[in-house]
């Protein structure tokens, strides 16, 4: 019934499986994850979401097992633990739309279990200007475009102090400026949680997580930092200035020359120091041959 | 009210005294003695230069912290006329705020809610005013086959009940249901707050229109028990399968009999001695099986 | 994490200030706070150490004002009439957390604050006599005439602050009120008539 919290593998998941019909959403996925933020990515479809509403106790697992801070997720008691400590981020959320952004994030102050009524107005005036809408209070939510929506997003997962914070696709409709804030954000949390982030965007990746993970087709296909994902692509990236039909990938780049991704480039062209983007797709190709 | 101290504030015709920066300093960290301490304080309720010059002895973090929670608390405003009245019987303000949210007790839900009451009683109503002499009721009137009018009503009435709980725990109907998941909020609890104000928000409009329509004067208890009956047998059924299905599986237990019965008997056969003492009997078993399975009763995981 | 502190750059007086509360605008709430909530801060300070019960008055007292703007028949003093909320704010904040109220007990010590001679003489001037007959009396009719005319409490409220009858606190302070006015009766002077109106005024 204890959750050791300073465990080092604050959060581990061994053998993961999780199908819809036909399809294997989890299959057989082993991932850990400590303090810090880690990225979760790939493509859509590749399991990101399953594997994060498994971890925030909204989906059930049909095989393997699950510790989040040492807590079991199938025992009730323990589910309801683990939800104390998190903060969750679903893909898409929606929001009652006549409600204000004071109210809605009063209401999910509720659910999280915040009984008293100054606490929450604590709390849901720290997260509005952790976020920076400090005066959106009595907007309604119809009435906020899209990127003010995905902050108001944010700010609710970030109430109570969470010490585990699943976000699903948090950058989406978000601008630069706003995802280098995020992840300032994101760094200055209280209490240093568990923090997993999905994207399927690698700059994202490079830009916000010293850690990430890669998911293609419902397994993990890569752990480790942004650099060493780069570094598998490592010599395998070159450019030129026409097309090269031997490539994986090509795609003209933003000086209008070729970029290419194969297995060995022709002797003596540019090779390029490969970005984390070159690894995700070099690793998304070879998933693909299989 | 406030006993009158000085006249209009800031009055430029006499000379004015001010307290030294030391006074006021003094004053702002509790070191002056209580007879300064009056002066000073009487000087204040009139000088706004001097409350400024004491303001920024109060440390800034603390009060932009204050003002943050003032204008979050002004934002989130009682939930309502109703809510004195609750807040009386002892309901705390979290749990009415959650019941404030749950959908049946929408303007636009109540709107529907009442339209579709309306149709149905204004439909008996014609039906009787048209059919001189059909379907009235005969106060004590044994077996009477007649009531037609009210067959719709009947069959209506405890669905829109049904409908009204069935948004208390509908993914569809609740946007950040995920949300309403992955809290820590006790699943039955948020289950059955939501459910039981889903039910008073859907029985009211019902039972109303039971009290307008062309029936028997206990038209409106009679109704009650069969909502009632229905709603909990959803909500058994949630602690087996999943909300959609309990809330057709409940709906269908409803509906069937009724068909299987015929139009022409079952308004009588509802509103009778039977059929009460049956729902009265299908509510009790029902609790008892969402109590005894109580801790499977949970928003819904996706299983 | 960094609040953010927004400096009062409202031009509005704070009449209109609480005319704009009572018509729901904000900002004009934000604005009044920004005016008033440092100097009400440290004015309750000075009745009740606890700064976690005064940040309660404090934010329940601006939540009254929302309220009670609307009945604010503006004679000017909203510093006076924000006060007398404050004053009630704080009595029920503290009844809430021990039960009891509990004003900070008088203290007639030594001040720290060595006041220059310039502002004693004015001190002199101001409150010299009023002053020094108010030292003068016992301090339950102090505090009795402290209660209703500083801080603008009614007998009723003064007599459940202080723990006494309401009988007792209106005596209490007919009493101080005779004994200050015949100190001031010996030698009238403009100040003195000046404080008289304050301390004499009945209720």
């Amino acid at each position: 019934m204890t959750g050791n919290t300073h465990d080092a593998a604050a959060v581990r998941v061994e053998g993961l499986s999780r199908r819809y019909g036909d399809v294997r959403a989890l299959d057989a996925v082993d991932v850990t994850l400590d303090r810090g933020i880690t990225g979760l990515l790939g493509p859509n479809g590749a399991g990101k979401t399953t594997l994060l509403s498994i971890l925030a106790t909204v989906n059930e697992p049909d095989a393997g097992l699950v510790s989040v801070f040492g807590l079991n997720p199938r025992d009730r008691s323990e589910r309801v633990e683990i939800r104390r400590r998190l903060g969750f981020l679903p893909q898409e959320l929606g929001y009652h739309r006549h409600f204000t952004v004071a109210a809605f994030l009063d209401y999910v102050a509720i659910l999280k279990e915040i009984v008293d009524r100054r606490r929450r107005a604590e709390e849901v005036a720290r997260v509005l200007a952790a976020v920076g809408m400090e005066r959106f209070g009595r907007r309604r939510i119809r009435t906020l475009s899209g990127g003010y929506r995905q902050r108001l997003a944010i700010a609710q997962a970030l109430l109570g102090s969470p010490q585990l914070l699943i976000l699903d696709e948090p950058t989406a409709g978000l601008d630069t400026e706003q995802r280098l804030r995020f992840r300032e954000l994101l760094s200055n949390q209280p209490g240093d949680p568990v923090v997993v982030l999905s994207t399927h965007q690698a700059d994202d990746v490079a830009a916000i997580c010293p850690r990430v993970v890669v998911m293609l087709e419902g397994r993990i296909a890569f752990t480790g930092t942004p650099a060493a994902l780069a570094d598998r692509a490592d010599g395998h990236v070159w450019i030129a200035d026409e097309r090269d039909e031997r490539a994986y990938v090509s795609w003209r780049d933003s000086e209008n020359r070729w970029r290419h991704i194969g297995e060995r480039p022709p002797g003596g062209r540019d090779i390029v120091t490969p970005s984390v983007e070159d690894g995700y797709l070099l690793l998304c190709h070879a998933a693909d041959a299989r | 009210m406030m006993q009158p101290l000085f006249g209009a504030p800031e009055p430029s015709s006499r000379t004015y005294w001010h307290p030294g920066a030391d006074v006021l300093s003094g004053y702002a960290e509790g070191a002056v003695d209580e007879i300064g301490r009056w002066s000073v304080e009487t000087h204040l309720q009139s000088c706004s230069a001097c409350r400024a010059a004491v303001s920024a002895h109060v440390d800034r973090a603390r009060l932009a912290r204050n003002r943050a929670v003032v204008l979050a608390m002004t934002a989130t405003p009682d939930v309502g006329v109703l809510s004195r009245a609750a807040s009386r019987c002892g309901i705390p303000d979290h749990v009415l705020r959650l019941m404030a949210a749950t959908p049946s007790l929408r303007r636009s839900w109540l709107l529907a809610v009442v339209g579709v009451l309306t149709v149905v009683t204004g439909e008996a109503v014609l039906a009787r005013d048209l059919w001189p002499g059909g379907g009235r009721v005969v106060a004590g009137g044994a077996g009477r086959p007649g009531l037609t009018e009210l067959a719709p009503f009947l069959l209506v009435g405890p669905l829109l009940a049904l409908a009204g709980v069935a948004a208390a725990f509908l993914p569809v109907l609740d946007p950040s249901y995920r949300l309403a998941v992955a809290a820590p909020i006790s699943g039955v609890r948020l289950l059955l707050i939501r459910s039981l104000s889903a039910l008073l928000g859907a029985l009211m409009p019902v039972v109303c229109a039971a009290v307008v329509m062309p029936g028997p004067s206990w038209l409106p208890v009679a109704v009650l028990l069969p909502s009632l009956a229905v709603c909990a047998i959803a909500l058994a059924a949630l602690t087996t399968v999943g909300p959609t299905t309990a809330v057709i599986a409940a709906g269908a237990a409803w509906v069937a009999p009724l068909v299987w019965l015929g139009v022409t008997r079952f308004p009588a056969e509802v509103i009778q001695g039977d059929g009460q003492i049956l729902s009265a009997l299908v509510l009790i078993v029902a609790t008892l099986v969402m109590y005894l399975r109580r801790d499977r009763l949970e928003m819904g995981l996706v299983r | 994490m960094a609040w953010v502190i927004v400096p009062d750059v409202d031009p509005r007086d704070d009449v209109e200030l609480l005319r704009g509360v009572a018509l729901g605008d904000e900002g004009a709430l934000a604005a009044l706070y920004d005016r008033h909530a440092g100097w009400l801060t440290v004015r309750l300070t000075r009745r009740c150490a606890r700064p976690d019960v005064v940040d309660q008055a404090i934010q329940d007292t601006f939540l009254a004002v929302v309220r009670a703007a609307g009945d604010y028949r503006g004679d000017g003093d909203v510093a006076g009439f924000l006060w007398g909320i404050g004053v009630r704010r704080l009595i029920d904040a503290l009844r809430r957390e021990s039960g009891v109220v509990r004003w900070r007990p008088w203290r007639s010590s030594a001040p720290d604050v060595v006041v220059s001679a310039e502002d004693q003489v004015l001190f002199g001037l101001e409150y010299g006599r009023l002053g020094q007959a108010l030292a003068d009396l016992s301090p339950e009719l102090r505090s009795a005439l402290e209660a209703t005319v500083l801080d603008g409490l009614t007998c009723a409220e003064a007599a459940a602050l202080l723990g006494v009858p309401e009988g007792t606190v209106k005596s209490r302070c007919h009493r101080a009120r005779l004994a200050l006015r015949a100190v001031l009766a010996e030698q009238p002077s403009s100040t003195g008539r000046f404080l008289r109106r304050q301390a004499l005024e009945s209720p």
